[in-house]
Order: C-alpha cells, then structure tokens, then sequence
C-alpha cells in the first residue's frame, strides 16, 4: 500500500487539530500581541475538546497510512490522555497568564495545541521518521514553552538548559535509530522487529548500542535517573502551568513512544532489556523519592515527585507479563497520573502566583483561605503516595501485583519501601495547608472558575478512576493494543 | 434481616460524614449531633448483627460477595463477612467510637473537619474487621491512617506534628511490608492453582497438602514472618512499639481512647486471621518466638510505665504491657489461651478507653499530667478519681473485672501449652506472671501518688464530673464489669472459632 491511496481519513484527527492550530494562531497574531486574550484559551481548548470526539470517532476503526501512521487501541487511549492533559494545562494557564501581562499570551495556548499534535503524532507512528517529527514537533514548542517568561533569569535559563540538553537526547536518539536503519535498510518498526531475531543474532553488539542510545534518549524525554538531572531545573524556571505539562503531558507522550518501539521494535530481544529497564525504574524510584524529601521549592519537589512517578511507570515494561497486562497498567495509571498531577498543579500554579512565593510554605494555611483547594490538595497528594480510594491506590496495587507476578520481588520493595517513603514529602505539604497558620493576614483565595474547573474535573478523575475501575480495565482487557 | 447488612454497616459513618461536610462551620452543635446520631446508629447496627449472630456456628456469615475490579489475570472481589474473631471487634469499635465520639465534646476547634475525620476512621476500622479480600482488607486498614494522622496533627498536643509524622511513616512501613507478604501470598497460592485474594479460599489453598510443593516451608515460615512483623509494628510489638507512646501522649483524649480501643486491636486482629488463620503451622512453628515476645512486651512495657513521671505516658506504655497477654495467649494455642486472647483484645479496649478518657478528663481541668503535680484528686474530684482508680482496677486485673477473665485465661492457656508447640511454656507462664506484679506495682503506685496524698494548691477548686463525661465512664465501666461478671456474654460468640483456629494445628 502506498501513501496515495491510503485511508487518509485515520488522520482526521491530527489533521482537523493541524487546522484548528492554525486558526488560533492565526486569531492570536490578528489580534495584536500583546494583552489579556481569554477567548484564545477559550478557543483552545475547545478545539482541543473537538479533537478528543474526533478521536473517540475516528480511532475505533483501526487501520495505518503506508505502515508508517498507525490508528490503534494503543494510539487512541494515549491519544485522549495527552488531549486531556493539555486541555487542563491551558485551563490553568488562563487564570496564571491573568497575573502576567508581560507574556505573549496566545502563543502560548498555539503553542501547546502545537506540541499536543506533535505527542499525537508520536503515539500513532510505528516508523522511526514519522516519530521523530513528532518528537521534535513536541520538544521544540516545549522549549519555547520552558522560556515563556523571558524576562526572568530562571525561566531563560531553563529554556537554556532544555533546548541543549533536549537536543542531545534527541541526537542519541536518532544515532541509535540510524544504527537500525543501517542494519535492516528501512525505518519501519514492524520491519525492524522482524528482523530483530536475527539481527540479534549476527550483529549483536550494534543491537545493543542502538538500544542504548535510544533508552538514553528517551530516558531523558521521560527523565528517569540517570537522565533526569536537567528536570528540577526545567521544572523550577518554566511557568508554572508549563512545569505540569512538562511533567504530565509531555512524560506520558514519551512513555508511549519508548512502549511501541521496545514492545514493536525491540520486543524479540525482550531477555535483553527488561532488566536495564528495571534497573532504570529502582534507581527512579529511590532517587526521586528520596531527594523530594530534602525539597522547599514546590515546583523542585513535584519535579522530584514526578521522576519517581516516572520509576512506577517503567515498572511494568520491566515485569514480564502479557503485552495485554502491561498496556493496561501503563493506561491506567498514566490516566490516573494526569488527572492527580494536573490537578495538583493547577493549585500549586494559583497558589504560588498568590503567594508569590514557590516556597512549600505558600501553602500555609490553605484549609482556612480556601477549604475547596486545601481539600482537592490533599486528595490529589493521598493519591500520588498511593494511599486508598484514589486513583494512584489502585494503580500502584495493579502494578505492584503484576510485580509480583513476575517474580520481581526486589523491585516491589523497593517500591512499596519508596512509596511509603514518599509519605513524608507529600504529608509535608499536607501538613503545611492544615496544620500551620497563614503567613499573612490570611484572606481568602477565591479560586477563578477555570481553576475550580480544572480542580472539579481531577477530583472526578482521581476518584471516578478507582471506584470504577472495573469499568476501565474490562474494556483494557478485550483490546488489541498494536495492529502492526 | 436487612439485606448487606454489613456494608450499611460499615459504610454509615462515611454517609455521616458526607451530611457533616454540608453542615456551614458555625453549627457546631449541629454538627456534634449528626455524629454523635451516626455513630450511635452505627453502634445500634453492630448489636443488632451482634444479636442476630449465630453462635454455635463456624464459618463467616453475613456474607456478601461482590466482583469489584476484575484485572483480567486476578480480581479484587468486594468481600464481607463476621464470624467469632471479628464479631467482637466489630462491636467494640462501634462502642468506643460512639463514646470518644461523646468524649469529643471538649473540641471547640475545626469542629467539623474534626467530626468527619473521626467517622471517616469509624468506617476503616469496621472495614477492616468485616473485610475478607486481601485487597479490601489493606485498603481499609490504610483508610484508618489518613484520619489518624490529621486527628493528632491537628488537635494534638505540643509535638503533634512530630507525633503525626511518626505514627504516618512507622504505620506505613508496617502496612508496605503486609503489602508484600499479601502478595507473595497471593502469587504463591495462583502458581499452587488458584488466582485469589480470598482469606478463606488462600486458607483452604494453603491448608492443602497437595500444593506442599509449590508452597514449601521456606516461604511459609518467611511469608509468616513478614506478616508478623507487619502487624508488629501495629500491635505493637517491642522493638517496633516506639511510635505508640508519642501518638498516645500527643493525641487528644478522644483518638486516644480509639488509638488504644481499637487500632491496636486491627494489628492482632490481622495476626489472627491472617497469619494464624493462613499458615497455623507456621503460627504454631514461631509460636515459642511470639510467647517470648509477648513476656518481652508484659515486662518491657511494665517496666518503662514504672518509670514515667507523665500519667499519660504511663498508660500508653501499660497498653504495650497488655497486649503483650495477647500474644501469649495466642501463642499457646490453647482453647483457653486463645480465648483470653480474644478476651483481652477485648477488655483492652474499653480499660484503656477508659483511662485515656480520666486522663484526658483529669488533664482538662488541671492542665497537667506529671503524676507528681496531680496529688490529692480525691478530695477535690472524688468521682473522676473513684473512676479512675475503679479503671486502674480494672487494668490490674482485679477479679470480677473483664482484664481478671482475659488474664486468667491467657496465662491458663500459656501454662498448658503442649509442649511441642512452646518448649519452655511453664517457664514462660511464670515469668509472664511477674508483669501483673509489676502491673499492680506500677498502677498503684500512681494512683496513690495521683488520688491520694498531698493536694496541689492550684487544685483545689475544681468541678468534678459533668453529666456528659458520665456517659463514656458508666458505660465503660459496665461493661468491663459486665465481662467480669459474666464472660459468656463474650464467650459464646468467640468460641466456635477459637476451637476452630486451635484445631487447625490438632491442639
């Protein structure tokens, strides 16, 4: 099959999502540069919301244009997680760029309908050309998203530091996949990973690099030790909205991405790289837990917070179990993931911005300025230390369980003993909003309605999740998650 | 009958909670009402369970089972049901809840966060005693940290949050390691045959000589101990105890009188059901171990509340000394010692909440807790110090009280354990008696230096007992006599499942 008379209508969403981008862009830059544009969010997250039906629609029947773009259960579930993902970012972008009149506000909404098509492109492509378009797509708005506040020092120097580093990872990348391209002669993934047994067998070494140097790459686009070191950076300078879409958005995009290659690609040397994984993943989760202990600045230690998430993730890659069992624990909780943390930072951002002040200590007193935020707070928290009723409960018991069920013990401690770890820093901040006294006078915070919004949607989301959870995982169970 | 009736059970507090939460902060009253109402409703359900429970009857009853969420490779089943081990329990969480629940009129600040937290750890402490899912059961017994936590950070004393920490993290680690002992357990019993998170059906798969193969002895004595050390921290168990004084002396009255009445309870109840009800052969196997921790525990504790300068603090450690009988009366294996063990859970609960509760009353209007400023109380506060002294007695083990029944069963138990089960058992009963010397010393000795003696100046003046602190301490008095006097009242609800848990190693 060509790419001419290919189905071109599986790409309906991405190319109705291209449009819409276009448009409000085009909107924004008609409209001057500069001062409060609301309705460009607005506009936003309306197209973004039209996607998500398109999505809904058009993924159910599979199919793939030339073996290179691929519509599939995979594709369409990751697909709704980034949308919804980035609606929320622009949601609590909204009421954060109300305090700064000094950026360019449209753009920045453009910019995140731009990387989200880019993640949407990644999760759909099974060969390494359209992935890579998709990447960069993604990585350079995140750039540009990073330096938003170009007159701050931090901020600038977190573009800074994104963009080398960024770049690097993504020349890893395709230096591994040049590696794969060599050998096979062609940049399919399915072609690769038909090939891989005997590619394994005559050409080991180079294999191995390629593996390498990709896990390398992606490691640091999900920044998991020992590839994380530019996250807390990052994460303190960009705006605060940017900071949850780095860690939520663009982290689940990536997983993806590192998913279908290693299962597709990869998947026949699977002996070969489970254990490098599950190295990555225990090295991610004591890490990331334990320096988050040591954190003050809010932003640091979510960005802390979140490398461990990040470990949790990689788990079940690492277990040995049917494909069918990994892809739903990685949905569920990359469900889950994006709910609690979106919503996490959708406080943080007001709350910071209030207080003008990252300092965990900006949340003293939340529970009398405003009760609705200090409570949604701490169920978002209670959910990313995995305690029960929530969303994260059930995630990391469902990935826990599957630990076991490989025989995986080691990690299951030191998951379970890094979790409970975990407990301290997220009480930390609990503790803060319940326990300590407003600084000041101790006003109260209204939340503007596309906070409480974005609040409300998590709150359903983190608990909505894990009451019905069976709901979720049936439909998982009966779904043939790769087509190619 | 109503129909699950144990899930309206368990699941009433948390409807209570949800009204408080729409009750405006002002109406405190109000809102001391509506849970005071859920509470006692609650605690009017368990008796009517209670009173409908079939003794004589082994086996769980009212039963319901539901699918929750079913993973494709296993399922986390929505599972209940009581038989003699939890029954009790059930309607001793109800009690104390219900009285700290009356206790907690002296709150006068964040009324309502306060009121919701407390029905909130109502429902995960019923949850635990009626859930029969591994899965259910851990999500329960985490369920009852959350509400600790914010009780004693919030309405503590002075190193609350030092306190609320402590009790999180320890707490925690206990409840990680369970984790993992539950799901080796789990692992085992599907490479064995079956994929279940099923208490009663991992029973049957591990009682089952069949699957000695896949199951071998190494992994039942690890997984055993796993579990031992998991609810240890608990229970507690010396060396994992150090979290229990702290909470104690930082939480306010109310979470005390819950902390020792009931939580306690779920780390032996877990032992019980889970530990000794999964792999009795490995119980029986350690049993020389957790005797010897239990006497550790009846010495250790007494000795350290024999030092305490901090009334509170010396009840907190006498806990540790009690639930040290527990443990040997478990550990016997015994019909008899089983059976004070499950007494003494029991008669715990409500001597502790009943001297948590003096204390805190005691403390309220003297503002301290050093036993040397406290002299004289009779004088002033004859019936405060008449209950106090009367829970003292209690806890002593004085005859005709509930704590004599447990006691004397336990050490019954401990005294005749086979041989072959505890080795040096008469050994043990002899030492283990000491600790009720040392009770009676320790205990007697505060009471003279706190009732009796020299009256504080700054006391003299003070208002004894108001009609509302009457309702916990008659109550719980009662009810400790009531035990004393007539232990069948308890006994044949426990009996067929102690005989049970004691057959299962041929005891």
């Amino acid at each position: 099959m060509t790419a001419f008379n290919a189905d071109w209508s599986l790409m309906t969403p991405e190319i109705v999502l291209a449009i819409l981008a276009l448009t409000v862009f085009t909107v924004d830059f008609t409209t001057g540069i500069r001062g409060k544009k609301p309705f460009i969010g607005t506009l936003s997250v309306i197209s973004l919301l039209i996607t998500i039906v398109l999505v809904v629609i058009f993924n159910q029947n599979t199919g793939s244009i030339g073996d290179m773009f691929v519509v599939d259960p995979f594709a369409m579930l990751f697909k709704i997680v980034i949308l919804i993902g980035v609606a929320l970012v622009i949601l609590t972008s909204m009421s954060y760029m109300d305090k700064h009149q000094d950026m360019y506000q449209g753009e920045m909404y453009s910019l995140l309908l731009f990387a989200a098509l880019g993640a949407m492109l990644m999760v759909s492509s099974a060969d390494l050309i359209t992935l890579f378009v998709g990447l960069e797509l993604l990585s350079i708005s995140s750039y540009c998203l990073a330096g938003f506040r170009k007159n701050q020092a931090k901020s600038t120097e977190a573009a800074l530091k994104y963009v080398v580093l960024g770049g690097t990872a993504s020349a890893f990348i395709l230096y591994g996949m040049s590696f794969m391209y060599g050998l096979t002669g062609s940049t399919s993934l399915v072609d690769i990973g038909t090939a891989m047994p005997m590619l394994y067998a005559e050409y080991q070494f180079l294999v191995i690099m390629s593996l390498f140097f990709m896990i390398a790459g992606f490691g640091f686009k999900i920044s998991v030790v020992p590839f994380h070191m530019w996250a807390p950076d990052v994460y303190e300078g960009a705006p605060t909205p940017i900071t949850g879409f780095l860690t939520a958005v663009s982290k689940i995009a990536g997983f993806a991405i590192l998913i279908r290659i290693l299962a597709v690609g990869f998947g026949a040397i699977y002996h070969e790289w489970y254990f490098i994984i599950a190295v990555i993943a225990a090295l991610t989760m004591i890490i990331g837990n334990t320096v988050a202990l040591v954190q003050s600045n809010i932003k640091r230690l979510m960005a802390y917070s979140g490398i461990a998430q990040a470990g949790y993730l990689l788990i079940p890659l690492a277990a040995s179990l049917s494909f069918n069992i990994t892809m739903s624990m990685i949905v569920y909780y990359a469900f889950a993931y994006v709910f609690m943390t979106l919503g996490a930072f959708a406080i943080i951002s007001y709350v910071t911005e209030d207080a003008n002040n990252e300092d965990i200590s900006s949340f003293a007193g939340l529970y009398k300025r405003s009760p609705f935020l200090a409570h949604s707070m701490t169920v978002f928290l209670v959910s990313m230390a995995g305690l029960p009723i929530t969303a994260g409960f059930v995630g990391k018991v469902y990935i826990f369980l599957g630990l076991m069920t490989s025989q995986m013990i080691w990690l299951a401690v030191i998951m379970i003993v890094t979790s409970t770890i975990s407990f301290f820093y997220y009480f930390t901040i609990i503790k803060q909003m319940y326990m300590r006294e407003p600084s000041e006078e101790g006003s109260m915070l209204k939340a503007p309605t596309s906070i409480s919004l974005i609040v409300t949607i998590s709150l359903i989301g983190t608990f909505g999740l894990a009451l019905f959870a069976n709901m979720l995982t049936n439909y998982m169970n009966g779904l043939n998650w790769i087509i190619l | 009958m109503i129909p699950n009736m144990l899930s309206l059970l368990v699941f009433l507090p948390l409807l209570g909670a949800l009204i408080v939460l729409t009750i405006p902060n002002e109406h405190k009253n109000v809102i001391r009402s509506v849970a005071g109402v859920t509470s006692f409703v609650t605690l009017i359900l368990s008796i009517i369970v209670w009173a409908n429970f079939n003794r004589g009857v082994s086996g769980m009853q009212f039963a319901e089972n539901y699918t929750w969420i079913d993973l494709g490779f296993v399922s986390f089943n929505y599972d209940l049901g009581v038989d003699g081990l939890s029954m009790p329990l059930l309607v001793l969480t109800t009690i104390v809840t219900f009285l700290a629940v009356v206790a907690s009129a002296t709150i006068k600040e964040r009324v309502k966060e306060y009121f919701v937290w407390m029905l909130v750890l109502l429902t995960g402490m019923l949850g635990v005693f009626v859930a029969l899912d591994m899965f259910l059961f851990f999500l329960f017994f985490e369920l009852t940290l959350i509400p600790m936590f914010f009780i004693i950070g919030i309405w503590g004393g002075k190193e609350r949050e030092y306190a609320a920490f402590k009790f999180l993290l320890y707490t925690g680690l206990g409840s990680a390691l369970m984790l993992i002992a539950f799901f080796a357990m789990f692992y085992q019993g599907a490479v064995a045959g079956e994929a279940t998170l099923n208490f009663l059906r991992l029973a049957d798969i591990y009682a089952n000589p069949a699957n000695a193969e896949v199951i071998t002895n190494t992994f039942r004595a690890g997984l055993f101990l796993t579990l031992f050390i998991a609810f240890a921290v608990k229970l507690p168990i010396f060396p994992f105890h150090t979290w229990l004084p702290d909470a104690h002396v930082q939480a306010p009255t109310a979470a005390s009188m819950i902390l020792a009445g009931v939580l306690l309870k779920m780390g032996a109840y877990g032992l019980l059901r889970v530990g000794f009800g999964i792999l009795p052969d490995q119980a029986a196997n350690f049993a020389w171990l957790i005797a010897v921790l239990g006497v550790v525990n009846i010495i250790y504790g007494a000795l350290l509340a024999l030092v305490q300068k901090d009334l509170k603090k010396l009840v907190a450690y006498s806990s540790i000394s009690h639930m040290g009988i527990v443990l040997l009366g478990a550990a016997s294996f015994t019909t008899a010692g089983m059976q004070g063990a499950i007494f003494q859970l029991v008669s715990h609960g409500f001597i502790a909440a009943l001297l948590f509760f003096m204390v805190g009353a005691i403390y309220e209007r003297t503002h301290t807790r050093m036993i040397e400023d406290l002299g004289g109380l009779s004088k002033t506060i004859p019936i405060l110090a008449g209950f106090l002294l009367a829970a003292a007695m209690a806890s002593v083990g004085l005859p005709g009280m509930s704590g004599f029944v447990s006691e004397f069963l336990a050490f019954t138990g401990i005294f005749w354990a086979s041989p072959e089960v505890i080795p040096a058992a008469k050994t043990i009963a002899v030492i283990a008696a000491l600790g009720i010397i040392l009770t009676a010393a320790y205990l007697l000795w505060a009471m003279q230096r706190t009732t009796f003696g020299q009256l504080h100046q700054s006391h003299a003046h003070l208002q004894d007992a108001r009609p509302i602190e009457y309702v916990p301490m008659v109550c719980l008095l009662g009810l400790i006599i009531l035990i004393g006097v007539y232990p069948a009242i308890l006994g044949d609800v426990i009996n067929t499942t102690v005989i049970d848990i004691v057959s299962k190693i041929g005891g």
